[in-house]
C-alpha cells in the first residue's frame, strides 16, 4: 500500500514555480529596445510656432470657414471634396473587389491545387506588404496627380485585404450544400448559382463594405500625396496656416468618416443577421 | 452578531423581495436559508454585505449600521465578510494560488495590487486557507482544470484568505453532484467549528440544509415563516415554506 | 421606402389549395442598379478614364521593371531610416496601447456606470479615430518639428484611438462573476477590474497590441512623406528623383522586414490566444 505524504504549507511555498526568468527576459528586451529607440527618437522641444499651431488647429475646429464648408457649388470647396473622396474610395473598393474575386478563387485550397494556391497567396502577401501611399506615389508617375490616380491606387491596395478575407470565406464553404445540389442533379452553373453564391455573397459584401470604410481614410491620405480628394487641400491649408479653412476641412472629414462608419456598421450587422 | 429589524427591500420595478425581516444571528451560528426560488433568499443574503441596499428597516452587523456604510468604510466592512457563489466565480485561466491571493487585494495599497506584489504573509495566509479546505496539492494548477467541487473549495479558500468573521454562501452546492456536495458542506462545517466563523447559506437542496446546518430559516414571499433548529423541521413546516410537496429537484440524495 | 417596395413587389403565388405565398423581393433588383449608378457617377467625378489607363498603363510595369534588380549598394542608406521606422512603431505602439487601457476601462459599459462620463470619452475617442495617421503626423510635425518624435507621437495617438475601441469591446465581453466576488471581498472597482477582469483578457490584449504593431510598421513607413521621420523620407526622395533601383531596394527591405515581423507576430499571437 502506498502511503501518501501530506503536503505541508512550507513545502508548497518552497516548490513554487519560478515565473521570474520570463518576466526578467521580457523586461530586458524592452529596456534594450527603448535604449536603441533613444538614439532614433529625441524630443527637440516644441518649434517656435509649435504651441501656437496646436492651439490654432484646435480653435479652428470651432470657428471654421463657413463659406468653404457649405459651398455646395464649387468643385474646390469642402462638400465636393468630400464627395470626391468618397467617390475615390467607392470606386477603389468596387474595382478592388472585382479584381479580388478571381484572385481569391485561384488562391483557395479547396478550389485549385495546393501549389497554385500557395503562389496566389504569396502574391497577395507581397501586394499587402506595401502601404497604399507607396502605390500612390508610383501611380502618380503613371497617370499623373488627381482623383483617377487615387482610384487606381486604392484598387490595387485593397486587393491585399479583400482577397485575403475572400479566401477565408471561400475555404470555409460548406461542401455539403454543393453535394446536396449535385445529388439532385444540378449542373455546374446551377451549383454555383444556388450552392456557392448565396453562401458567399453576404460575406463578400460585408468585407467590401468594411474595406470601403478603411478606403475613405486612405483616400484622404492619398490626397495628401496628390491623388485627389480632401487630402491635398488639407495639407495646403495647414502649411499655409489658413486655420479657418483647416477647421472646415477637418470638420468635413470627421463628419464624413463618422457617417460612413455608422452606415457601414448598420449595413454589415444587417448582413450578418440575414437580410 | 447580525440583527435585522423589520427590514424590507423593494426593487425599482416594484417587486417586493423582502417584506419585513426581523432576525438575529449570533457569531458562530451555522444557518441555512431555504425556500422557493424567488422567495427572497438571495436578496436577504446580499443585504448583509450591502451588495443590495435595503429599502426600510435597520440592519446591524456587529453594531454597525450597514446602510450608513459608503466608500472606504464599506470596503473595510466587506473585508470581514466572505462570499461564496453558486458558480464559483473563479478566474478560470489563472492558477489556484493566484485566485486565492486575489482576496488579499482589497487590503493592499493600490500600486502593490496592480503589480501583484503579495507579501510573504499574504502567501502564507493563502496557503493555510488552501490547506484548511484540503486542496493544497492543486496550488499551482490552473483553475479551469479542476472539477466543480475542487473549484468551490478554492472559492471557499479564497474567502478564508480574507480572514472573515462571516461567510455568506449563495447556493454553494447547487451546481455540484451529491458526493461532492457533501464534501463541500463538510468543509463549511469544519470552518464554522474550528474558526468560529458565522456561516449563512442559501440552500436549494433541503436535505443537505437539514443535515449540515444547526439552524434553519424558511422564507416564503419575503417573510420568515420558520426560524429554529434543523431538528424541529417536519413535513408540515416544509409544505408551509414551499407551498407544496418538495420536488425531486429540491432533494440532493444520498452520499 | 415601404411604398417603393410596394411598387416592385412580385405577384403573390397562389397554391393549389388556395393559400397565397408572398415571395420576397430579390434585393438584387434594387441593389444592383444603385451600385451601377453610384459607380458611373463616381467615375464621372473622379474623371475615370479607360483610355488613359490603356495608354499609360504600361508605364506602371516599366517603373516596376526599373525597380528590379534593386540597387543593393543602396542598402547602407536604408538601414538607419529603417531602424528609425521600427523604433517609431515600437515606441508609438507601446505608448498607445498602454494609454488605451485606462481609456478602455472608462469607455466600457460594464465597468463605467456613469452614462455621461462614458458618453464623453466615447465621443472624444470616435472623433480622434477619424483622423488618418498621416494627418496626425503632419500636425505633429508642425508642432514638434521634423523628425521621428513627431512620427512617434502620431503613431501613439493613432494606436491609442484604435486600441481603445478594440479593447473596451473586449472588456464588455468579460465574465463579471469573479469581478462581483472581488467587490464583495472589499476591493474597490479598479482593483477588482485589475485582479478579476484583466487576467481573463491579458492574452487578447497582447495579441491586439501585436496586431497594432504589425499595422504600425506600414503606417510608420509612410510618415516620412510629411517629414515625420523614417524610411518614408528617402522613399519619397528617391521616387521624386526617379532613381528606381534605389526605390526598389527600399521596397525590398521594407517587404522583408514586414514579412519577418508579421511571421514572428503571428506565431506569438497564436500562443497567446
Amino acid at each position: 500500500m502506498m502511503s501518501k505524504k501530506k503536503l505541508t504549507v512550507q513545502e508548497v511555498l518552497e516548490n513554487a514555480p519560478k515565473s521570474w526568468p520570463l518576466k526578467v527576459a521580457i523586461t530586458l528586451f524592452f529596456i534594450i529596445i527603448l535604449m536603441i529607440a533613444n538614439n532614433y527618437i529625441s524630443y527637440n522641444g516644441l518649434t517656435d510656432t509649435g504651441v501656437r499651431v496646436a492651439r490654432n488647429i484646435l480653435r479652428s475646429i470651432f470657428s471654421p470657414n463657413m463659406d468653404y464648408l457649405f459651398n455646395f457649388s464649387s468643385r474646390s470647396a469642402v462638400p465636393f471634396l468630400l464627395l470626391e473622396t468618397t467617390a475615390i474610395a467607392f470606386l477603389g473598393t468596387i474595382i478592388g473587389t472585382v479584381i479580388s474575386i478571381p484572385i481569391a478563387f485561384l488562391s483557395s485550397r479547396n478550389i485549385v491545387p495546393k501549389w497554385m494556391a500557395s503562389i496566389g497567396v504569396s502574391i497577395i502577401v507581397v501586394i499587402r506588404t506595401f502601404p497604399a501611399v507607396v502605390y500612390g506615389l508610383m501611380f502618380i508617375r503613371v497617370t499623373g496627380p488627381g482623383a483617377f490616380t487615387g482610384v487606381l491606387t486604392l484598387s490595387v491596395a485593397s486587393i491585399g485585404m479583400i482577397a485575403k478575407l475572400f479566401i477565408e470565406v471561400i475555404e470555409d464553404l460548406d461542401p455539403g450544400i454543393i453535394e446536396a445540389l449535385d445529388a439532385s442533379g444540378c449542373n455546374t452553373i446551377q451549383k454555383i448559382q444556388y450552392g456557392i453564391i448565396p453562401q458567399l455573397l453576404s460575406n463578400f459584401a460585408s468585407t467590401a463594405i468594411y474595406r470601403f470604410e478603411i478606403n475613405v481614410k486612405y483616400a484622404t491620405i492619398l490626397g495628401m500625396v496628390g491623388a485627389g480628394g480632401i487630402g491635398a487641400p488639407l495639407i495646403f491649408a495647414i502649411n499655409a496656416f489658413r486655420w479657418s479653412d483647416v477647421g472646415a476641412l477637418l470638420i468635413g472629414l470627421i463628419l464624413l468618416v463618422l457617417v460612413i462608419e455608422a452606415v457601414s456598421t448598420k449595413i454589415r450587422s444587417k448582413l450578418a443577421t440575414g437580410e | 452578531m447580525i440583527q435585522f429589524k423589520d427590514v424590507t427591500k423593494t426593487y425599482p420595478n416594484g417587486v417586493s423581495a423582502l417584506r419585513g425581516i426581523t432576525l438575529d444571528i449570533e457569531q458562530g451560528d451555522f444557518v441555512a436559508i431555504i425556500g422557493l426560488s424567488g422567495a427572497g433568499k438571495s436578496t436577504l443574503l446580499r443585504t448583509i454585505n450591502q451588495m443590495i441596499k435595503i429599502s426600510t428597516g435597520t440592519l446591524l452587523v456587529n453594531d454597525i449600521d450597514v446602510t450608513s456604510l459608503k466608500g472606504k468604510k464599506l470596503r473595510r466592512f466587506r473585508r470581514d465578510i466572505g462570499m461564496v457563489f453558486q458558480s464559483f466565480n473563479l478566474i478560470k485561466r489563472t492558477t489556484v494560488i493566484k485566485n486565492v491571493l486575489a482576496a488579499r487585494v482589497a487590503d493592499m495599497p493600490f500600486y502593490k495590487s496592480m503589480l501583484g506584489l503579495y507579501s510573504k504573509k499574504d502567501r502564507m495566509i493563502a496557503l493555510e486557507a488552501l490547506d484548511k479546505v484540503g486542496i493544497l496539492e492543486k496550488t499551482y494548477t490552473r483553475a479551469d482544470q479542476l472539477s466543480g467541487g475542487q473549484q468551490q473549495r478554492v472559492a471557499l479558500a479564497r474567502t478564508l484568505a480574507q480572514e472573515p468573521q462571516i461567510i455568506l454562501a449563495d447556493e454553494p452546492v447547487a451546481s455540484l453532484d451529491p458526493v461532492t456536495s457533501h464534501q463541500v458542506m463538510s468543509d463549511f462545517v469544519k470552518v464554522n467549528k474550528d474558526l468560529n466563523i458565522t456561516v449563512i447559506a442559501n440552500m436549494h437542496h433541503v436535505d443537505i440544509a437539514l443535515k449540515y446546518a444547526r439552524r434553519v430559516i424558511g422564507i416564503k414571499e419575503g417573510l420568515i415563516v420558520f426560524d429554529g433548529p434543523s431538528s424541529d423541521i417536519n413535513e408540515d413546516i416544509l409544505t408551509e415554506i414551499y407551498g407544496r410537496q418538495l420536488s425531486e429537484d429540491e432533494l440532493m440524495g444520498e452520499e | 421606402m415601404e411604398k417603393v417596395k410596394q411598387l416592385f413587389r412580385p405577384k403573390p403565388i397562389v397554391l393549389s389549395n388556395g393559400k397565397q405565398v408572398q415571395p420576397k423581393l430579390n434585393p438584387m433588383y434594387y441593389i444592383l442598379p444603385i451600385l451601377v449608378f453610384i459607380t458611373v457617377y463616381s467615375m464621372n467625378i473622379t474623371r475615370f478614364s479607360f483610355a488613359t489607363l490603356i495608354a499609360r498603363g504600361e508605364q506602371f510595369w516599366i517603373i516596376v521593371s526599373r525597380m528590379i534588380p534593386p540597387n543593393f549598394a543602396y542598402f547602407s542608406n536604408v538601414v538607419n531610416p529603417l531602424i528609425a521606422t521600427l523604433m517609431m512603431s515600437v515606441v508609438g505602439t507601446l505608448v498607445g496601447v498602454i494609454l488605451a487601457l485606462p481609456m478602455a476601462y472608462a469607455s466600457s459599459t460594464t465597468m463605467n456606470q456613469s452614462n455621461v462620463f462614458r458618453g464623453i470619452t466615447k465621443a472624444i475617442s470616435s472623433v480622434l479615430r477619424t483622423l488618418p495617421v498621416l494627418v496626425l503626423a503632419l500636425i505633429f510635425r508642425i508642432i514638434f518639428g521634423p523628425g521621428t518624435f513627431a512620427g512617434t507621437v502620431a503613431i501613439a495617438l493613432f494606436t491609442f484611438t484604435i486600441m481603445t475601441k478594440m479593447f473596451f469591446e473586449l472588456i464588455d465581453t468579460a465574465d463579471l462573476g469573479p469581478f462581483e466576488a472581488l467587490l464583495s471581498s472589499g476591493a474597490n472597482r479598479i482593483q477588482a477590474f485589475w485582479a478579476a477582469i484583466m487576467p481573463q483578457l491579458w492574452g487578447q490584449y497582447y495579441s491586439l497590441a501585436l496586431y497594432n504593431f504589425e499595422m504600425n510598421i506600414r503606417n510608420a513607413a509612410i510618415l516620412g512623406y510629411v517629414g515625420a521621420g523614417g524610411i518614408g523620407i528617402i522613399l519619397n526622395e528617391r521616387l521624386a528623383w526617379r532613381v528606381y533601383p534605389d526605390v526598389g531596394m527600399i521596397l525590398l527591405v521594407l517587404m522583408v522586414t514586414v514579412l519577418i515581423i508579421e511571421n514572428i507576430s503571428r506565431t506569438i499571437r497564436k500562443k497567446l490566444l
